[in-house]
């Protein structure tokens, strides 16, 4: 097992980089935004994307990135001080990290919520829907889910928000400033509820239909009449042998849903101005800043292989007949 | 927002359409008794003579002479008298006590979209949000203010504590100026009162060192340029900032003469030939030369011969530059010599070399910016001020200063590989700086100062009480807001909720809005200086590889713009915009001491009558110039169809279209939304109607393609049309022609229509009786009056026309009638629409006019008065209709 992980942690890394040299290199060849929109004098706009280093050759380029990354003991710093760049054209002069740091917290904070909201909901509204497999409770439930399944999230967010926010005036129309509320007080999180609320949607849809489908098949498999026939009661059959057994896929979804709150909703941190960093991969490709394309490259693609690992990890401890690495 | 306002003298790309609708502004001050015109579109007509006793302008129609010079028309000039008129400076006195000595709590609720690029540096500012933070916590030397009569608007000092003395006398033989020269050099007092938000005074030496750190060679800040750019440039600062660096020079910057001929380069030891002055000469493989209409050899890499350009290439640097040797000579002349290229000679390479020069050093002692006292600068400027009573006030409406320990802060020094070195390293590369990205790192020397900042959040201003104007006595009646909340609001729909809740003040409305909102007394209404246009390539060899070449037929694209009904584009497709005509609309100031509009002078008037064919005058179906004028729609479907029958025929005859084959042209846009492909079918629509009856009935049609970088895309000729769109300062109306329209037809600077060669467009006006010919770029040039070198020679060539801002206002907006008639004639482009905006104004407070006026808007935050406080409003805010 402790090979198994090893050498995946290896290949991760090679993947990784494999992933970012593609990137950097793709990033690199698509044209610069015009000059000419950018100022009376191009040449001073020139002038400075030849400060920026970006007349060298691609690869010098990134070699230069790399070494600012694995920055030892330079400026005076001790031990490693990884320079992720500076904003080159967004949050201009403002270090990298820095600004990812400041809002990568809303983003987690508001997925998290709905996350821990959307789980329990959605797969105990998938239970009920299986156990009652073929009847109007589960024609009920199949329906509502093809209904949220089938429209955007961001629709629900602006009903949300003009029913809950506008017309009742329950909750605010957008998220609290730190100027207003501390970070995890009480305002801040009723701010937060409606986005939360259209976040959930999606999840609790889309949990519900699998653990449905899952615990529907579970339950016609043949162990479980043989668990009836050894004498366990059906919700005694249910819990300790089919819920257990539906768990193997629904768990690693789980765990999927959980990465995936890292990248944030471009849509809906815009519908209620959450500072998140749901639209700073997409600005960062739009105005050609290389620092922040990366350092989000790099952020997304570690978050994606450790979360591939972590998954293959879980199918052993979650159904212990699965071996990891095992021939 | 008059700072934004102030500002915009750099002429701005506007991508977005907007969308509602509003009434013409036809606010015509200016009647004329003319004469009846030829019909429209006839290509030979007779021009009229017949005096017109106000402009001089005798005809309105475009005639084409046999050697197919244009001729523009005919006027008579008057120079201009006693340096231009007078402004005022009376300044509206507010309303009663609600200003900044109320009490009362009061809060300017606001929202921008985006702070992803949000930067308020003075010195580095980017974006209008940009300025929109600084038109708080900045002031100018001097402003503009509403006047008494709340009508236009008055100078008022700022920074400054009285206006611009003229000193250039003082500086014969310096800087530049030489003895009789007036108006280059300035001398600003500046106010002894003035503080930083922390207490910190600010004196000559601030503004001096800011100047300074502006033109820093190294920092290369964004703004730099605004002292060196334009017609205020200040004397050297270009050179300080380019000073000793290495630069790269056309061996022949036009195309024509070559600074170093064939015989006279020189060859070297290592076999590389070099200018006599010994810089090394190379060919620029990818460096776009003026021989080839600002193209380089590498876009017709397609063309060279095997293996020759692979060759070249092999040879050339990273940048695309080879050495000039005897091997590199005979190489490239074998693509060049060849017939398909025009068989040049090995002489004519030279207009395929570069060389690299060295810029001179230049201290900072030789720029016109320094001090003469503790409280004094003065500022030389390279050429002198035209109408200095507006312009020099006018260019000195912003400041560019930085406080000096807080700047030196924010700065971080990199070396080459961009990594961290100290401020004494020999090594530095570049500087950066983070002044203005937060709470931290700003200082304000205006009314308010920022107090709190989270990134696409919010920002929020409260009062700067070391703001010498709550203490100076002349701003009474004016800052009543004691805050300023500014969120982060992404989407329009967010926005709308948050106006009528009333958690924000004003809010900009969108064509569906309108249905709602259009009939609203809070609603008001914004000119913008833009056109939106539709923009044709007409160049015949990038035509004719995308099969669409009879777009160049100049009577198909006649037809096309007959066979628009733009009053119907702009009601139903745009959020307030007006149907247009004219590469100019009625934002643009003629005159800056009256205020009055371009558009409305008889000159421009009768230019956009005589493009769209009106006949006016005795027995003619309009009265008056005015009246047809208000006549124009531009729109005549069955006169668009003689043009494309006419069209037709000639592009059969010219074999530019065989008669049987399917036409599509592509119409670019920016992105597939519903609104686009609305207008898309619109204009197909339109097209085809201009083909019914005609041979092009059922074989011409438009394709729509999504391209977000369409500009680019026309740039480079590989599309057949696009919408686009100019607009720049209000009040400089005759920069546009030439530097949006005019200055290069390669895509290699502004101008989108691809291949409208205006160098060799030749254009004939009469002026008091006598004929003027120049290329209509030369013309753009000379009313551009940024080139003192651009002369206007009589066809004798006996007499040369002074320089443009040597005319009278009047006389200047008649020639630039002329020029802008004579270029809408080529219809290369076709003006859509106006761009307006409609926005909503909460019932809190009021501005102090409801019409809008260029420079103040309407009133701006300096008069902007409250009926609630903050507490009031909270209870009453969302029970309130629109």
């Amino acid at each position: 097992m402790l090979k198994y992980v090893i050498k995946r942690i290896l290949l991760m890394f090679v993947t990784f980089f494999i992933i970012a040299t593609m990137c950097f290199v793709l990033i690199k060849l698509l044209p610069l935004p015009n000059a000419k929109a950018q100022g009376r004098d191009i040449n001073l706009v020139l002038e400075k994307r030849k400060q920026m280093g970006y007349d060298k050759p691609i690869l010098t380029q990134y070699a230069i990135y790399w070494k600012n990354i694995f920055n030892f003991g330079s400026n005076g710093s001790k031990g490693w001080s990884p320079d992720f760049g500076i904003g080159e054209q967004m949050y201009i002069s403002q270090s990298v990290f820095d600004v990812i740091k400041e809002k990568l917290p809303y983003t987690i904070v508001v997925n998290l919520y709905s996350i821990l909201i959307a789980v329990p909901i959605g797969v105990l509204l998938g239970i009920y829907a299986a156990l009652r497999k073929n009847r109007w409770q589960d024609h009920f439930v199949s329906t509502a889910v093809m209904l949220v399944v089938s429209v955007p999230s961001y629709v629900y967010a602006f009903l949300v928000q003009y029913f809950l926010c506008f017309k009742t005036g329950w909750f605010p129309l957008t998220v609290a400033s730190r100027e207003t509320a501390t970070f995890f007080s009480w305002v801040m999180f009723v701010s937060m509820f409606p986005a939360v609320l259209s976040l959930c949607f999606g999840t609790i849809a889309r949990l519900c239909r699998f653990t449905r489908a899952e615990l529907s098949e579970v339950l016609t498999g043949d162990y479980l009449l043989l668990a009836r026939t050894k004498g366990l009661t059906k919700n005694q059959a249910i819990t300790r042998h089919a819920l257990r057994n539906a768990m193997v896929p629904i768990l690693p979804m789980i765990l999927g849903e959980f990465i995936g709150i890292l990248s944030g909703s471009l849509i809906i941190e815009g519908i209620f101005g959450i500072p998140g960093i749901g639209k700073l991969y997409i600005t960062s490709i739009q105005l050609r800043d290389y620092n922040f394309f990366m350092a989000l490259t790099f952020f997304y693609t570690l978050i994606g292989l450790v979360a591939n690992l972590v998954v293959d990890l879980s199918y052993g401890f979650i159904d212990p007949r699965i071996k990891m690495g095992a021939k | 927002m008059s700072f934004k306002k102030l500002m915009a003298l750099v002429l701005s790309l506007a991508m977005i359409v907007s969308l509602a609708a509003c009434g013409k502004n036809t606010n015509n001050t200016t009647s004329a008794t003319a004469t009846p015109t030829p019909a429209s579109g006839d290509q030979t007509p007779t021009p009229t003579e017949s005096a017109n006793p106000v402009s001089g302008i005798t005809d309105l129609s475009i005639v084409k002479e046999a050697d197919g010079t244009i001729f523009a028309g005919s006027l008579s000039a008057k120079k201009e008298q006693g340096g231009g008129g007078v402004v005022g400076y009376d300044v509206y006195t507010g309303n009663g006590s609600k200003d900044f000595t109320d009490e009362k709590f009061y809060t300017f609720n606001d929202f921008i979209t985006d702070t992803s690029t949000l930067n308020w540096s003075p010195l580095s500012w980017e974006t209008s949000d940009d300025s929109y933070v600084l038109t708080y916590i900045s002031s100018g030397y001097y402003d503009f203010a509403l006047n008494s009569t709340k009508d236009g608007w008055s100078v008022v000092c700022e920074l400054a504590e009285k206006l611009p003395e003229d000193v250039t006398k003082d500086y014969v033989g310096k800087y530049g100026i030489v003895e009789g020269e007036t108006a280059k050099a300035w001398k600003i007092k500046l106010r002894e009162d003035l503080k930083w938000d922390d207490g910190t005074a600010i004196n000559a030496d601030t503004f001096v060192y800011s100047a300074k750190e502006l033109l820093d060679p190294i920092m290369l800040n964004r703004r730099a340029d605004s002292l060196y750019a334009g017609d205020f440039a200040i004397y050297n600062a270009k050179a300080y900032v380019y000073s000793g660096k290495m630069s790269w020079e056309a061996n022949s910057a036009d195309g024509e003469n070559a600074t170093v001929a064939f015989d006279a380069k020189v060859k070297g030891n290592d076999g590389v030939y070099t200018t006599p002055d010994g810089a090394k000469l190379y060919f620029g493989l990818k460096t776009g030369y003026a021989w080839m209409q600002g193209k380089s050899l590498t876009d017709y890499k397609a063309y060279f011969p095997a293996g020759v350009y692979e060759a070249l290439e092999a040879k050339a640097d990273g940048e695309g530059y080879i050495p000039v040797t005897d091997e590199t000579i005979a190489k490239l002349h074998e693509f060049t010599g060849i017939d398909d290229w025009g068989n040049e000679t090995e002489e004519d390479l030279v207009y395929y070399m570069s060389y690299q020069k060295a810029n001179a050093e230049t201290k900072w002692e030789d720029v016109g910016f320094f001090k003469t006292g503790d409280y004094e600068i003065v500022m030389v400027t390279i050429n002198p001020t035209s109408d200095p009573n507006y312009f020099v006030p006018y260019n000195l409406s912003s400041a560019y200063l930085v406080k000096p320990d807080l700047w030196e802060a924010c700065k971080t020094y990199r070396d080459s590989n961009k990594q961290e070195v100290s401020k004494d390293s020999a090594d530095i590369a570049s500087i950066t700086s983070t002044y203005g990205t937060s709470v931290e790192t700003s200082a304000s020397f205006g009314p308010y100062k920022l107090t709190f900042f989270q990134a696409d959040k919010q920002l929020t201003f409260d009062r700067n009480d070391n703001w010498y104007g709550y203490k100076d006595g002349n701003h009474k009646g004016q800052y009543q807001a004691d805050r300023i909340s500014v969120q982060v609001l992404a989407q329009h729909a967010t926005q709308l909720l948050a106006f009528l809740k009333g958690e924000i003040d004003n809010v900009g409305l969108q064509s569906e809005d309108m249905k709602t909102y259009g009939t609203s007394p809070y609603i008001r209404y914004t000119p913008q200086s833009y056109t939106t246009k539709i923009t044709f390539n007409t160049d015949k060899a990038s035509l004719e590889k995308r099969g669409t070449q009879v777009l160049a037929n100049e009577n198909f694209r006649h037809a096309y713009s007959l066979a628009i009904d733009r009053a119907k584009f702009a009601t139903s497709y745009t959020s307030a915009g007006t149907a247009g005509f004219g590469l100019l609309n009625s934002m643009y100031i003629y005159d800056p001491f009256s205020g009055a509009s371009y558009r409305d002078t008889d000159g421009a008037m009768g230019a956009l009558v005589g493009l769209y064919g009106l006949k006016f005058g005795e027995g003619a179906e309009y009265g008056d110039l005015e009246e047809a004028y208000d006549a124009i729609t531009g729109f005549n479907i069955n006169e668009a169809r003689e043009y494309m029958k006419k069209a037709y025929d000639e592009c059969i005859a010219d074999k530019s279209y065989d008669g049987t084959s399917k036409v599509e042209i592509e119409m670019l846009v920016y992105q597939s939304d519903d609104i686009y492909v609305q207008m898309f079918n619109f204009l197909n629509d339109a097209l085809k109607a201009a083909c019914e009856g005609t041979g092009f009935e059922g074989k011409v049609s438009l394709k729509m393609t999504v391209d977000a970088d369409y500009y680019n895309t026309m740039y480079s000729g590989n599309t057949d049309m696009i919408f686009s769109t100019w607009g720049g300062a209000a009040s400089a109306p005759y920069t546009i022609l030439y530097e949006c329209y005019c200055d290069d037809s390669t895509g290699a600077k502004n101008q989108m229509e691809y291949g409208f060669d205006t160098s060799k467009v030749n254009v004939k006006i009469k002026i008091d009786d006598v004929d003027y010919v120049a290329s209509l770029q030369k013309w753009a040039l000379w009313a551009d009056d940024s080139d003192p070198t651009c002369k206007i020679t009589s066809a004798d060539g006996s007499k040369t026309l002074d320089g443009f801002s040597a005319y009278d206002a009047m006389t200047r907006a008649n020639i630039y009638g002329l020029l802008e008639k004579t270029y809408l004639s080529s219809f290369v482009t076709i003006p859509m629409y106006y761009r307006n905006s409609a926005s909503l104004v909460s019932q809190k407070g009021d501005y102090p006019i409801t019409q809008y006026i260029d420079l103040i808007n309407f009133g701006g935050i300096r008069f902007y008065t409250f009926k609630y406080t903050d507490e009031e409003w909270e209870k009453i805010a969302s029970t309130l209709t629109y």
